[in-house]
């Protein structure tokens, strides 16, 4: 692939989604070969039989959006489409491109001067598309990230880079001095130092290679076929790698959960993977408790909810199972640099109202694409009253919002909870001088409970539009909620009460640690006194897994992070999401019910 | 001298009796089937309604069952019992005392004549029947008694005797099996008589007699037992029954304690005490399960649950997880499990293909460290 050349130019609007890509119901057409000829059928049906090989796609904002389906960037690629020119892309549509073997260059302006079947004119080392005669600046494209598209796509690149006798990339590490230069967001501040670059912006991409990867036990087995095309023997840094079987362990599916419990066990046994969590608790909750995800580092693990660690300032986002092979592979990863939304945090959290509140308030006012491949970053008093828990709540569900990441600045709770010098990651913090594409300044004195209603985790409500809804079963756990504090302002809350009748009341702790703490300290005692059924450690039923799936017309009210049609039982079931304390609140009365009644 | 089962129907054996039960019991196993004949109760304060199979709910349908079995508690004014653990023991801790007649849709209903109670195993359409007139009729069968004496060897436990016993006894066609065993403890003589009726007896109870004339078994012969899996539900009474001895060395994936045959206190205490010093094997995935909410506190507060925790175990909720179609602990293709649940039947744990195999406790324990029978 040449660094200048010219298309054809194929024009779309703005939020084309990955269904007016390739529709759902071709999604199961066996191969992309035979996919390929569905590409816009809805919106150009012409463009499956008439694309040529190196036409060139130029749309408006949000390109991609809809749902995580690989596929409309495998269809695209296909389809002989090597780059694209947008206002903005959604999120995991821009990293699917990418590794398909796509050039994605951001550009406002061409738009406005083009039409479908003119030629534009992409240099890449120039930084710049024209059409026309006019040219317009795209951002930077580094070298590495150019040479995936060039080889067809990152499996296709990793095969070629072992080939010729992996390189690996050389990175010159920032001072300290240099990591506190003012005037960079923190995720920008956290990018740079891990990429050895003294100045970075948004859009720019960057090659990081990342302190810690973790895999789950969902992915297991796909990663054993993707690491099996590859062809790796080894990869680059084991003692950086943890696996953690916490969706499909305990095994629940009869079909499908051994085989992914039997893949971690291959991978770790293949690449000399130590670091073994089977049974331990859930993926994110593990990385912050054995302090893998570390303040001032990188984490990605192939997960969503990977945003959690952002609580303790680690930057930390989820990736694709071929990425992970990849990085695995080579010990590299491009981000993007995100945008950023400063979040103040003001005032004290009243009693009875939880970090929860405050995330799902935050969600239910910038909705679900709110956060757009942005970097939440969260400041003020009442976030740095947060307790290390409480943070991890909120940048968990950060992702809630479409966000890169979900950042806390560190002080001395985070140096303390990783019994770190201060000194060492205080430059993890808001700078005045940085650019933030806008602040939110929310009070908490005044937040009331927040429910999070059907079906939508940003279809949100105070807990007075939804007072006396009846449940029929209540759930406390996940990576969102699950922590210590959560088990103890619910066993306060239930200490020496009833459950409703009939309503099953299930609890579930994050992880082993909290788990023995919770029985430590009674609380799993209380729980069970009062008509609750405790499961072992696990992502259970926040995933849909069989810890008290529910039927037609049946109400959930739970502490985890997503309420979509059909996770939690059946497409007729009915779930909504709050805070620990309304979960408990609720389970005694068996109707929505606000803890500060009860506290 | 009347046997058991004559004194607790009021009537010699072969004669036909009516009488009328102190509990019925409908759950979420296979009971609550009787639910969708019942058009009403006759005694509602002797019918309970117990929540304890799929806990917590495994499968939609599963949830859908709750529904039913709520609504129908609340419709006739019967109790309902959830997160209590299993229903057996429940019944025996909380509920039962000595004299009453229990009926239940279940084969292990003879778990009661341990405390001197009566358990009886009805089908779905009796069990409905029973539920709406109040009444059971039956002609009051013969017994047949067993002695076990002496005492068991080290690491051999009440489950492997009462194995061996069935071995021995075969079939045991409908009849009462009355026990002299003066060397075991309530709780073993509870895993006897709940175990009893696995290949065909009608119930079973304690003899604290020594009876002239019956089958014998002396205990501390008895060697680790182990049933193996059969093609279905159907064939259960039917699945071979051997030593432990045969299958040394076969490669196990997953182990499970629980249920009355691994999951209360005693059985919980003796399999801590085992894994003291051990390490669980790579790759073997051991579930433990609680009997009963009772059970659980209680080993919480010795130490024991946490001492599962440190092993590597997973701990279930309580409850009857002997057959989990689909729930934690539930096993993958041509996977093997041993456990103490009494269901050995193609698809009882998983996938139809994957085998299970019932033992003691103290076997599923040794199996944990060598991942092997």
């Amino acid at each position: 692939m040449d660094k200048k050349f010219s298309g054809k130019i194929w024009k779309f609007g703005d939020d084309i989604d990955t269904d007016t890509i390739i529709p759902g119901k071709r999604g199961t057409i066996p191969t992309i070969e035979e996919m390929k000829k569905y590409a816009f059928e809805l919106l150009k049906p012409e463009f499956g039989s008439t694309v040529q090989a190196g036409d060139i796609l130029v749309a408006g904002t949000n390109f991609g959006c809809g749902s995580s389906r690989e596929q409309a960037a495998t269809v695209l690629s296909y389809n002989g489409v090597r780059c694209i020119i947008a206002k903005s892309y959604a999120r995991i549509f821009f990293r699917n491109a990418f590794n398909s073997g796509i050039l994605l260059l951001q550009c406002d302006g061409i738009q406005e001067v083009c039409a479908g079947g003119d030629i534009v004119t992409v240099d890449v080392d120039g930084q710049t598309v024209s059409v026309g005669g006019k040219s317009f600046p795209v951002g930077v494209i580094p070298e590495n990230l150019f040479h995936i598209v060039a080889n067809g796509g990152l499996i296709e690149d990793t095969k070629k880079r072992i080939a010729e006798g992996l390189v690996k990339l050389e990175v010159q590490p920032l001072t300290m001095e240099q990591c506190r230069k003012p005037g960079y967001t923190m995720a920008e501040k956290l990018l740079k130092k891990n990429a050895g670059k003294e100045h970075v912006e948004p859009g720019d991409i960057v090659i990081t290679k990342p302190d810690m990867f973790m895999i789950h036990d969902i992915y297991t087995t796909y990663l054993v076929d993707t690491m099996n095309k590859i062809g790796a023997d080894v990869i680059d840094d084991p003692d950086k790698v943890t696996i953690i079987w916490d969706h499909c362990m305990p095994t629940a599916v009869a079909k499908n959960d051994s085989a992914h419990y039997d893949a971690g066990l291959e991978l770790a046994q293949r690449y000399g993977i130590k670091k073994l969590h089977i049974g331990e608790g859930i993926c994110h909750s593990i990385m912050h408790e054995a302090r893998y995800a570390k303040p001032g580092e990188i984490a990605t693990a192939t997960d969503s909810h990977t945003t959690t660690y952002g609580g303790a300032g680690n930057f930390c986002s989820g990736i694709g199972t071929a990425e992970m092979a990849a990085a695995l592979i080579t010990g590299e990863l491009w981000f993007k640099v995100p945008e950023a939304i400063k979040i103040v945090l003001n005032g004290h959290l009243p009693d009875g109202i939880m970090s929860k509140d405050v995330i799902l308030k935050i969600l239910g006012d910038i909705k679900a694409d709110g956060g757009q491949y942005k970097s939440l970053e969260f400041t003020g008093e009442a976030a740095h009253e947060m307790s290390m828990d409480q943070r991890f709540t909120v940048a968990n569900m950060a992702l809630e919002a479409g966000a890169k990441c979900g950042l806390f600045e560190v002080d001395e709770k985070t140096a303390q909870y990783y019994d770190m010098p201060l000194s060492e990651i205080d430059w993890v913090c808001i700078d005045e001088e940085a650019k933030y594409e806008k602040v939110l300044t929310y009070h908490v004195n005044e937040l009331e409970p927040q429910l999070s209603c059907p079906q939508g985790v940003d279809n949100v409500h105070p807990i007075q539009e939804v007072l006396g809804t009846r449940m029929d079963e209540v759930y406390l756990g996940s990576c969102t909620n699950g922590s210590l504090e959560d088990m103890a302002i619910a066993a306060k809350i239930l200490a020496g009460k009833k459950v409703a009748k009939g309503l099953r009341f299930i609890v579930v702790p994050a992880t082993n640690r909290v788990f023995r703490e919770a029985i430590r300290l009674g609380y799993i005692k209380t729980f069970i006194e009062a008509g609750g059924v405790i499961s072992h450690p696990c992502c259970g039923l926040c995933c849909g897994m069989p810890y008290g799936l529910m039927t037609d017309d049946e109400r959930i009210l739970s502490t985890a992070n997503r309420n979509f049609i059909g996770r939690q039982g059946t497409q007729k079931t009915l779930s909504y999401l709050c805070s620990p304390a309304v979960a408990a609140a609720t389970a005694i009365t068996g109707a929505v019910t606000d803890p500060r009644d009860l506290l | 001298m009347s046997t058991f089962i004559e004194t607790m129907l009021g009537a010699a054996a072969g004669s036909v009796v009516t009488v009328e039960p102190d509990y019925i019991v409908i759950n979420d196993g296979g009971c609550h089937a009787a639910v969708d004949d019942i058009a009403a109760v006759a005694a509602p304060e002797k019918v309970l309604v117990i929540y304890d199979h799929d806990v917590p709910t495994g499968r939609p349908e599963a949830a859908a069952v709750l529904r039913k079995n709520l609504a129908f508690a609340e419709k006739f004014g019967c109790r309902y019992i959830q997160a209590e653990g299993i229903g057996y023991q429940y019944m025996v801790n909380e509920v039962v005392k000595a004299g009453d007649i229990i009926i239940v849709g279940g084969l292990h209903s003879s778990i009661y004549g341990a405390v001197g109670a009566l358990g009886i195993n009805v089908s779905i359409p009796e069990l409905a029947r029973v539920t709406e007139t109040g009444r059971y009729s039956v002609v009051v069968p013969e017994t047949k008694y067993a002695t076990l004496a002496g005492n068991l060897p080290a690491g051999v436990s009440v489950m492997d005797a009462a194995l061996a016993f069935l071995q021995m006894a075969g079939d045991l066609k409908k009849t009462a099996v009355e026990f002299y065993c003066p060397t075991l403890d309530q709780h073993q003589k509870q895993v006897l008589c709940s175990m009893a009726c696995i290949t065909g007896a009608y119930t079973a109870g304690i003899t604290l007699e020594e009876p002239a004339e019956a089958l014998h078994l002396d205990l501390s012969q008895v060697t680790p037992m182990v049933m193996m899996p059969c093609e279905s539900a159907a064939a259960q009474a039917q699945a071979a029954i051997c030593e432990r001895a045969g299958l040394a060395g076969m490669e196990l994936q997953a182990g499970q304690i629980g249920g009355y045959t691994g999951g209360t206190i005693e059985e919980l205490r003796k399999a801590a005490a085992y894994l003291e010093g051990k390490e669980l094997a790579l790759g073997f995935r051991l579930t433990v399960c609680p009997a009963t909410s009772r059970d659980y506190i209680q080993a919480m507060e010795e130490g024991i649950i946490t001492r599962f925790i440190d092993y590597g175990a997973q701990i279930s909720a309580a409850g009857d997880h002997s057959i989990v179609i689909q729930g934690a602990g539930a096993m993958g293709p041509k996977e093997r499990l041993i456990t103490t649940g009494l269901y050995t039947f193609a698809g009882a744990m998983g996938c139809e293909d994957a085998e299970v195999y019932t033992a003691s406790a103290e076997s599923v324990m040794a199996a944990s460290v060598s991942k092997r029978i």
